[in-house]
């Protein structure tokens, strides 16, 4: 309790207590749904050893990590991490090539996703997006005096951009490249890119998306089948109807935690991907907006945390700080936006709840640094130093 | 510690990018919310529509059938729980050994097996119908995914071919294909009931959408048959079949008071627990078979002669030569007898004199007497595809027809309807309906003949049974018997069949106050003997001795009231 009357003094609190608590109460929502959700899966599969606590048992596992993964990441000046930016980087570039190579990198449902380390799987491309807001906020502040300049300021980091899409193309992981390319493209604008060129950008993605499509019509209609899964609804509709079927049986308040139909089997990945259709079918549109409300409040501190660090002058850290809040936001739209039918199914988890270890760990590091931009923050205000 | 190597006013950050980026991510999230308004209250009745097609199912819950007894409530017919095995082959998921041990489980050949479990395109096929519960839980036990049991019942009958043409039978689905299977169907069937689960993608029923309509058991029907005296009969008409090489033969015991039929049985026949190989085995010849009874029928003919008052008993009939023209035509008689009274006329069984005696009647009033007898129409007794026989309209008889008819030619009867007319000198002229079903009341009858025709005509059918009559093998140790013997050529293609035979034999007993009635038709005995006398009578002999003894009927006779012929006796038949 740190708003006792006249107290102010003591109870002034040195980090952001509030951003820590939504960020523990998404983990705690995701861990509670995450069992919920895979209870009847763990119980069917014999690679669970018929365990209904498989899942659970991992998670809870995976939100510590996390969190000490977190507290550890807390404790590193961003002037650090802005110095080890590019070192960062490279380091995941050179993953998203090894999680290429057969025998190094694990195929997991036709996608090369996975790096076998020891005991654990990691999936680089979770923290590539970590990475890349690093990265891409100390680009945009090493090259500010440039920003105008298309060669110079734009095409570098458009080859750079270009590449680590090329990689995770060859996996495919899609829907990482559409999160890396907004936190990127998100940055560069706050930073300050001419905004013509950015407009000029903006324009060619149609065009470029016309292209791919033109190049294979097939593509076409997986891109556009999310539009009616009616039309095949056992076929490629099966899962987004399936997710929907879940939306409707939730109406306002749901059909009690547990109880949902949908997560018996019916609809896959319910624990990852499409965990938000469980908790509209369990919690109803209650649960949903109480998860949109969470995700835009993260962005909303994100981006107030960003704007502090203006007002301080530390341009890295504003600049991460709405990274990370976009990162947050646009991965979170993504998710329930194809959970809801209004994007194409593109294998992205809901952060901080899906299960999975790596973008756990990645979204906690994340949080944690926003934490530290904010705690920094708090210092200077006070005189101190960081 | 600030980014000092860099001038500071070259970094701009402006506050309206920061402000267009943060309204592009929230009006996002807020196109979240509309959709998920839409999809959660608006768009909701469709989704639960498309829902309820995927997981929920109707599950019937099949009402259990009413038995089929005999009139002490002996199952004749009764419902046992098996297991059909089905599979949902989407769901499928079998190893190669797990598939070998299912195909010899089920004795089903492993290619085929397979070929089953892979049709992708059903979500339902049965695998195996009706195994036992104890296969079946093995097969459970193989842990097979999408592989299912389901309870059924298997309908058995323990009177197997003794009852089958009576009870008939069920087809897969638990729906009568024949006797009073098929004539109860609803009686029998019940309601069934429904129950609207939701299931997992597995098969497991999570709960209940509505309220479960239970199903309505079928009743209970109870047949009239004394199951003991139905096993007598089919012993005994089995053993005459037999011996005379018979192709066919049929068999009915009434009860002469109520008119329930007791007994009622016919070969061949089939077992229904095993209903194949039916071909000529299936009909209840009793009931839906016709044929022409000859002189059995003489007892009415010669009673419709007392009752118009031309004749008496003792009226005199000149039967010699032996023969009778009637226009170019020439009735027969076995032996040439001279004068003989009715009774006599009855006890040799003459046709000179039957035919003479009819001949002196109206064709209308011969006809109503049949008609009201029940000759030509069903007994509706209320089994399927009953015959009615052929009795045709008096306007057309010429003479020779009026006189064949009275000894049974050009006449076609069911066994059943014969041994209805004979409850009229059972019961003192009154014509009993007949049930195959348990009576609680005695059905009012009908008057055809006046008391005392009646106990005229029976006292001259108990004349046949005693030396000098058709059917001395006839008798009953203890009680008094009254019957009539018949013999008929059968109808072919062209006309009477020279060495084809109908041998026939009806009557009662206890003579001095008919408690039974018993009918028995042996079709084409051809081993030697074919008369009425020699092949019907020893089995109305045996049966009726029997079934008195099982109901405890009081005699009416001494011990010693069997009258052998003596063994140079000249053999009394009746000519056909």
């Amino acid at each position: 309790m740190y708003m006792l009357g006249g107290r102010e003094k003591i109870s002034s609190p040195t980090y952001d207590q509030a951003l820590l608590w939504v960020t523990l109460i998404l983990l705690g929502i995701g861990l509670v749904m995450v069992y919920s959700a895979s209870i009847a899966l763990a119980e069917a599969d014999r690679a669970t050893g018929h365990q209904t606590t498989y899942f659970l048992v991992r998670q809870a596992i995976y939100i510590a990590i996390s969190i000490a993964g977190g507290f550890v990441a807390f404790q590193v000046p961003t002037e650090t991490w802005q110095k080890i930016a590019p070192y960062l980087f490279i380091m995941g570039i050179v993953s998203l090539i090894l999680v290429l190579i057969p025998g190094v990198g694990r195929n997991v449902n036709g996608s090369q996703r996975w790096l076998s380390l020891f005991v654990i799987n990691l999936q680089p491309s979770e923290f590539m997006k970590l990475f890349a807001a690093i990265y891409v906020a100390d680009y945009a502040i090493r090259k500010s005096a440039v920003m105008d300049s298309f060669t110079r300021g734009f095409l570098p980091i458009v080859v750079v951009m270009m590449l680590i899409g090329w990689l995770l193309l060859r996996e495919p992981d899609f829907g990482a490249f559409a999160v890396i390319a907004s936190i990127s493209m998100a940055i560069l604008w706050l930073g300050g890119i001419n905004a013509r060129i950015f407009g000029g950008l903006l324009a060619l993605l149609p065009i470029a998306i016309a292209g791919l499509i033109w190049s294979s019509p097939y593509r076409l209609q997986r891109v556009v089948g999310f539009m009616d899964p009616w039309a095949d609804p056992f076929g490629k509709g099966y899962q987004l109807s399936h997710a929907l079927i879940a939306f409707g049986r939730g109406e306002w308040f749901g059909v009690g935690l547990g109880a949902s139909v949908e997560k018996l089997l019916y609809l896959p990945e319910a624990h990852t991907d499409f965990l938000l259709a469980v908790i509209a079918e369990e919690l109803g549109f209650v649960g949903v907006i109480t998860v949109i409300g969470l995700f835009s409040w993260l962005v909303l501190r994100a981006f107030g945390i960003g704007k502090e660090a203006v007002a301080n002058e530390r341009y890295f850290s504003a600049l991460l700080a709405q990274g990370i809040g976009v990162w947050m936001g646009v991965q979170g739209i993504i998710n329930m936006g194809v959970n809801m039918g209004l994007l194409p199914t593109k294998g992205l988890t809901l952060p901080l709840l899906s299960f999975g270890g790596s973008g756990v760990l990645a979204n906690c590091i994340g949080l944690a640094l926003l934490l530290r931009i904010d705690w920094e923050n708090r210092r200077l205000q006070k005189g101190l130093p960081v | 510690m600030r980014t000092g190597t860099l001038p500071q006013h070259i970094i701009r950050l402006p506050a309206w990018r920061r402000r267009v980026l943060l309204i592009i991510v929230l009006s996002g999230f807020a196109v979240l919310v509309g959709r998920g308004v839409y999809l959660q209250s608006l768009h909701k009745g469709f989704l639960q529509k498309e829902g309820d097609a995927r997981y929920s199912r109707a599950i019937k819950l099949s009402a259990h059938r009413g038995m089929i007894t005999d009139r002490y409530g002996e199952p004749l017919a009764i419902s046992t729980p098996v297991e059909s095995i089905w599979a949902n082959p989407t769901d499928v998921n079998a190893t190669t050994e797990q598939i070998g041990k299912l195909s010899k489980l089920l004795d089903l050949k492993p290619a085929e097996l397979s070929k089953k479990l892979a049709n992708n395109q059903r979500e339902f096929v049965y695998v195996k119908r009706r195994v036992s519960p104890e296969l079946a839980q093995q097969v459970m036990r193989l842990n097979i995914a999408g592989v299912f049991m389901q309870r059924e019942y298997r309908r058995y009958y323990p009177g197997g071919e003794v009852t089958t043409h009576l009870v008939g039978f069920t087809g897969i689905d638990e729906n009568g294909q024949e006797g009073y299977e098929l004539q109860y169907q609803d009686w029998l069937s019940g309601k069934p009931g429904s129950r609207r689960v939701i299931k997992d993608r597995q098969g497991h029923i999570i709960e209940d959408l509505e309220a479960v309509k239970v199903p309505q058991d079928g009743h209970d029907l109870a047949l009239s048959i004394d199951r003991k005296i139905q096993y007598l009969a089919y012993r005994e008409l089995a053993h005459a079949v037999e011996i005379n090489k018979a192709k066919a033969g049929s068999a009915i015991v009434l009860d002469a008071k109520t008119g329930e039929v007791l007994a009622m049985v016919n070969l061949p026949t089939y077992n229904p627990n095993n209903p194949v190989n039916m071909a000529g085995r299936s009909r209840n010849r009793a009931i839906v078979d016709t044929f022409e009874p000859g002189s059995t029928l003489k007892p009415v003919s010669v009673g419709a002669a007392l009752e118009s008052g031309h004749f008496k008993p003792d009226s005199l009939v000149q039967t010699a030569p032996g023969s009778f023209k009637i226009g170019p035509a020439t009735i027969h008689d076995a032996h040439t007898e001279g004068l003989l009274t009715v009774s006599q006329v009855i006890q040799k069984s003459s046709n000179v004199g039957s035919a003479k005696m009819a001949l002196t009647l109206e064709p209308q009033y011969l006809w109503s007497v049949f008609n009201r007898i029940g000759f030509g129409t069903p007994t509706h007794i209320g089994f399927p595809g009953e015959a009615s026989g052929r009795l045709r309209n008096y306007k057309t008889w010429r003479p020779i027809e009026q006189a064949t008819m009275s000894f049974g030619h050009g006449i076609s009867l069911t066994l059943l309807q014969l041994a209805r007319a004979y409850t009229v000198f059972a019961n003192d002229g009154e014509l009993r309906p007949v049930s195959l079903l348990k009576l609680k009341d005695v059905p009012v009858g009908q008057q055809v003949f006046s008391a005392q025709t009646a106990h005229q005509i029976k006292d001259m059918l108990e004349l046949v049974v005693q030396p000098g009559g058709t059917a001395p093998r006839a008798q009953v140790l203890g009680y008094r018997v009254a019957g009539k013997t018949g013999t008929a050529h059968k109808l072919g293609p062209g006309g009477y069949l020279a060495d084809k035979y109908v041998a026939s034999f009806v009557g009662m007993a206890p003579a001095s106050n008919p408690r039974l009635i018993i009918a028995v038709m042996i079709d084409e005995p051809s081993n030697g003997s074919y008369y009425g006398g020699a092949v019907a009578a020893p089995v109305f002999s045996s049966v009726m001795a029997g079934a008195l003894r099982m109901l405890a009927i009081p005699q009416d006779a001494p011990n010693n009231n069997i009258v052998i012929p003596p063994e140079n006796a000249p053999e009394i038949k009746e000519v056909v």
